[in-house]
């Protein structure tokens, strides 16, 4: 064993910036994935420990009014039901309202409770975080920003009224804690939830919490038991979620973080395995001699690949241990911004697993790259590697002859290195080829996400409008009449989102239009169409894909007790309820049942204020207005959370990227000029000066870097929406139409091939230090 | 009196090496003629090869003044001195030094085209020089490691020739060559000084020194002797005898 350490550790000494590198990239691979790992695995089970801790629901619904025939019934409907563990109902007040939340309004169900009656409950218990002991109200810890901590002022709208309290203290609840869980939890303290329930500004209400024996059963389970409900009380007013919903989410940053992540870390470990097998091929090219002189000592091929493999699986653990320990330093910062989307407190522990499969899967990859490429020892005979691998039969070409080329001698020079440095030419490739996909995402989430978040917002949110104000089903036609003569409104229509349940399938959420043509983002049937008739429904690709349904299937829908078939006329892709949505004309839905209320959006003309023109129509509606919502502010304030998580991916990929060109180019030069001192030595003693060998060590890497610079930007480009859709299937995505900024790319590319070039014309001056009289006394 | 060429005052040049420091020229004031045959002889250590690779700019003294015409060459930046080599010099190394990379022919063209734009021009005066050193069309299509070391060296001197130097300097150009090959490179070598190149070689060798018209003989960084003798004549022996009697006297 001795003696591979002896050679494995002259060869280090030999090849310390080589070494670095490589140490560098599987540091940041290991780094990466473990940070991966972390987030999917224990990270993820965050939600599910909690959920334990606070003995929280898997599925909650709030309904408006008390009445005991219906708490009776309810109670009874559980009782019967075999898959219910245990369950408790609550009295509350609770309607559709929202708060101040990064610079935008939240919108969803609100359930308010006296603080400390939450934290008591048996099923679903809240648990404060922070607490300033004065009287006030308490949020959900997700909504604790720096506008929005202890102290400050919320604005919390109900109905048609405005609160204003002071926030003092925050709260966790698994169930009910995020804007993502439809139903969201405000704690009073005694004395304001006195005062609050005084003002009846919002309804009593009933919060049933249900706990199942199967926690797999929960969305069929949430489903059958609203139906019931709604059977038997057809005009109540309520409000759901489940477990699988709220899980999912809850952590979609996660999801997508750990999803790019895994890319990078992969990436890079690519990149470094194309490094090692270069750096080896290239040592044995160098070291030919030197194996020869150990090969006719009778040292084995198996030896010679063994102190290789030492070599490297030393370098590849050491730097797997150390990316592994470092992710330790930057998951509270990661954890900081998940937090900010997920809302669940996480407290971080060492992970053997995750630590374990970091290492085992870089020093196997690494281990694997060594064997295979220094396999080719075993083909070279002492004598062959003496004579520096001459062998009898020559196949060497002369590519580029100067007698015959027209380009100019420099560029010719760089391009005979080109032709004659595959191995080279595949490092270059491949990890531009990465890079450039990188590079492409980058872009894509700039032009998308930072810059303008439309596109992302359609495609997460579906539609959207200006304001959205919901009024009572008895006050509809006079409210359109007001809107239709309105010559502020620009266009109103119908988009009410009401729950159905899919006969044998799940519950969900069905947006009802009159007419589907009228809407903003026509992408959101992205096949097939938008139903026209009453017998048809646009479904969500994702559940579709679930449930095999096919465009042309019938399905059966249920609500309020009655059950009707359906034509799927097409897939619809939004994000709304994960992937678990329809389309339906109102004639459609009143096969089933009648609206309760209808929720018009409203495109507003450019100069009109949004919130004056909402106030105006709260005032003249005053009653019959259920809520009426800023879309573009409360929009603006849920999606912030996602370009900030993004801007901090785009800015860390650009980082990373930059970083690993720097890192391949340096191993790449440092190995160039070793191997091309004496060729540099004798071009410098015929009068090439050092920058001509700058420019044509810099211009060799450019034909690989350029060309793959160009393929990997046109793959990305190809590729990246579909990958997309991949990371985003999760929340219901699956077909990506994200524009693509052909500009942004095609700047990016330049900048990646000048800044290489820049790059490699700066690690090519160490060319100056080769002078001729150097070879001459060398040798 | 054929004009100086190149001449050096006070030329010094020291190593140090961990703190030691080695005197390896000595003071040498020397002037280099055109159209000479120059040979540097001297036992191992003398400074031959130093100074050798100073007068042509392949390194820089450590005191003193190598000027070539008007030109210091000894106060030329290491790219200026690239172009000062590229311009009026000539290499024959010992190891000939070809690129492995390249063809025979591409070896001499990469020197070539650093001053030469013409590469029509160019490649016919290429093939000019290696029918002289009689290297075929086929062997000028070969790589170095194709070709023996004889034709590796003649090779190398038409590489070195490509820019029509002023000077051309050979460093033991016979040193890794047997004596058939040797005895054809110094041929070659002659032939050019013939026709009015100008030579300056390092042997240690006294069939190769036989070929020079003018011997300087270093002993311990410092010229100990000059000696003129004429055109080079083959089977002249007053003139070989002379060549003897000066080693003698330098206790060679």
């Amino acid at each position: 064993m001795g003696k591979y350490f002896l050679v494995a550790r002259s060869n280090l000494r030999k090849a310390k910036g080589q070494s670095a590198v490589i140490v560098a990239l599987i540091l940041l691979a290991a780094l990466m994935l473990n940070l991966w790992l972390m987030l999917s695995t224990d990270y993820a089970e965050n939600f599910e420990r909690y959920h334990d801790k606070l003995n929280a629901e898997h599925v909650t619904l709030s309904i408006t009014g008390v009445d005991k025939a219906q708490t009776d019934f309810i109670s009874r409907t559980l009782d019967e039901d075999a898959r219910v563990s245990e369950y408790r109902h609550d009295e509350c007040v609770g309607m559709i309202g929202g708060f101040s939340y990064n610079g935008g309004m939240t919108n969803m169900w609100l359930v308010f409770m006296e603080k400390q009656y939450a934290l008591d409950r048996s099923i679903g218990k809240a648990e404060v975080i922070e607490d300033s002991g004065k009287s006030g109200v308490y949020l959900p810890m997700l909504y604790k920003t720096d506008d929005m901590g202890v102290g400050a002022t919320v604005q919390i709208s109900v109905g048609s009224y405005i609160v204003s309290y002071e926030v003092c203290g925050f709260f966790n609840s698994v169930m009910m804690g995020s804007h993502n869980c439809s139903l969201t939890q405000i704690l009073f303290t005694p004395d304001l939830y006195e005062q609050f329930v005084a003002l009846e500004y919002a309804p009593k209400s009933v919060l049933w919490s249900v706990r199942l024996k199967d926690a797999s059963d929960n969305a069929q389970f949430r489903a059958q038991f609203k139906n019931a409900i709604a059977e038997r009380f057809p005009s109540v007013n309520m409000m759901s979620n489940d477990y699988d919903t709220v899980a999912q989410a809850r952590y979609i940053s996660q999801n997508i973080c750990s999803g790019i992540l895994c890319a990078m870390a992969f990436l890079v470990l690519l990149i470094a395995i194309v490094v090692i097998v270069s750096n080896i091929i290239n040592y044995i090219q160098v070291n030919i001699k030197n194996l020869g002189v150990l090969k006719s000592t009778g040292y084995t091929s198996k030896q010679l690949v063994l102190a290789l493999l030492t070599q490297f699986l030393s370098l590849a653990f050491l730097a797997s241990v150390a990316g592994s320990a470092l992710s330790y330093g930057v998951f509270p910062s990661i954890s900081v911004m998940m937090i900010s989307q997920t809302g669940i407190p996480y407290a971080m522990r060492f992970l053997p697993l995750p630590v374990f499969i970091s290492i085992a899967v870089l020093c196997g990859a690494v281990a694997l790259a060594v064997w295979l490429a220094a396999r080719r020892i075993r083909k070279i005979e002492p004598i062959t590697a003496l004579r520096s691998g001459i062998v009898t039969h020559n196949f060497k070409k002369n590519r580029v002859p100067l007698e015959k080329t027209k380009a100019p001698l420099n560029f010719a020079l760089a391009l005979k290195t080109t032709l004659s440095n595959m191995k080279h030419n595949v490092t270059v490739c491949v990890t531009m080829l990465v890079l450039s996909v990188l590079v492409v995402f980058s872009g894509l989430m700039t032009e998308n996400v930072i810059a303008d978040m439309t596109p992302f917002v359609n495609l997460i949110v579906g539609e959207t409008a200006d304001s959205c104000i919901s009024v009572h089903a008895e006050a509809e036609a006079r409210f359109v009449e007001q809107l239709n003569s309105d010559v502020r409104v620009e266009k109103a229509y119908l988009f009410n989102s009401i729950n159905i349940a899919h006969v044998g399938g799940m519950e969900l959420l069905a947006t009802v239009s009159d007419d589907f043509s009228a809407v903003n983002n026509k992408n959101v049937v992205f096949e097939g169409r938008f139903p026209k008739y009453d017998n048809e429904m646009a479904v969500a690709a994702k559940y579709a894909g679930e449930k095999d349904i096919e465009i042309g299937d019938t399905v059966k829908f249920s609500a309020c007790g009655k059950t009707a078939d359906y034509l799927v006329c097409g897939f619809t892709q939004m994000t709304n309820n994960l992937g678990k949505d329809c389309l339906i004309t109102r004639a459609g839905y009143e096969r089933l049942g009648e609206l309760t209320e209808a929720s018009y959006y409203i495109d507003l003309k450019p100069s009109v204020d949004i919130d004056e023109s909402n106030a105006e129509m709260k005032e003249k509606f005053a009653g019959d207005v259920n809520i009426a919502i800023n879309i573009a502010q409360t929009v603006d304030g849920a999606s912030r959370v996602y370009v900030s998580l993004m801007t901090f991916i785009v800015i860390a990929i650009l980082a990373v990227s930059a970083l690993i060109i720097a890192f391949v180019l340096y191993l790449l030069v440092r190995t160039m000029l070793a191997t091309k001192m004496r060729d540099y030595g004798i071009l410098k003693s015929v009068g090439y000066t050092t920058g001509q060998l700058v420019l044509q060590t810099a211009l060799s890497f450019m034909p690989s870097l350029i060309i793959s610079t160009i393929v990997g930007l046109v793959v990305g480009c190809l590729i990246i929406n579909p990958l997309m859709s991949l990371f985003l299937s999760s929340i219901g995505v699956v077909k990506c139409t994200f524009g693509i900024p052909i500009g942004f790319v095609s700047i990016a590319g330049v900048v990646l091939i000048v800044l290489s070039f820049g790059i490699a014309c700066l690690l090519s001056l160490k060319a100056r230090k080769i002078s001729p009289r150097n070879l001459l006394v060398g040798e | 009196m054929s004009d100086i060429l190149l001449k050096t005052e006070k030329l010094c040049k020291t190593f140090s090496n961990g703190g030691l420091q080695q005197h390896v020229l000595k003071n040498i004031d020397l002037e280099l003629y055109d159209g000479d045959f120059t040979v540097i002889m001297g036992a191992s250590g003398a400074g031959k090869s130093t100074l050798l690779y100073a007068l042509s700019g392949m390194d820089t003294p450590t005191l003193g003044k190598i000027s070539f015409g008007d030109k210091v060459i000894s106060d030329m930046s290491q790219d200026a001195l690239s172009v000062f080599r590229r311009q009026h010099c000539g290499f024959v190394f010992q190891q000939i030094y070809l690129i492995d990379g390249m063809s025979v022919m591409d070896n001499v063209l990469a020197a070539g085209l650093l001053v030469q734009k013409d590469r029509k021009s160019l490649v016919q005066k290429a093939k000019a020089l290696f029918a002289a050193v009689d290297i075929d069309e086929e062997t000028q299509k070969k790589f170095p490691s194709q070709i023996s070391g004889g034709q590796a060296q003649r090779v190398g001197i038409v590489r070195a020739l490509i820019n029509s130097p002023r000077i051309l300097f050979a460093d033991e150009p016979t040193g890794a060559l047997n004596s058939k090959t040797g005895l054809d490179v110094l041929d070659t070598l002659t032939k050019f000084n013939e026709c009015g190149q100008s030579i300056v070689m390092v042997t240690h060798d006294l069939r190769s020194a036989r070929r020079g018209n003018r011997i300087l003989y270093l002993k311990d960084g410092a010229v100990l002797g000059d000696c003129k003798l004429g055109k080079y004549e083959h089977g002249n022996e007053e003139r070989h005898e002379k060549l003897s009697a000066f080693l003698r006297d330098m206790e060679w």
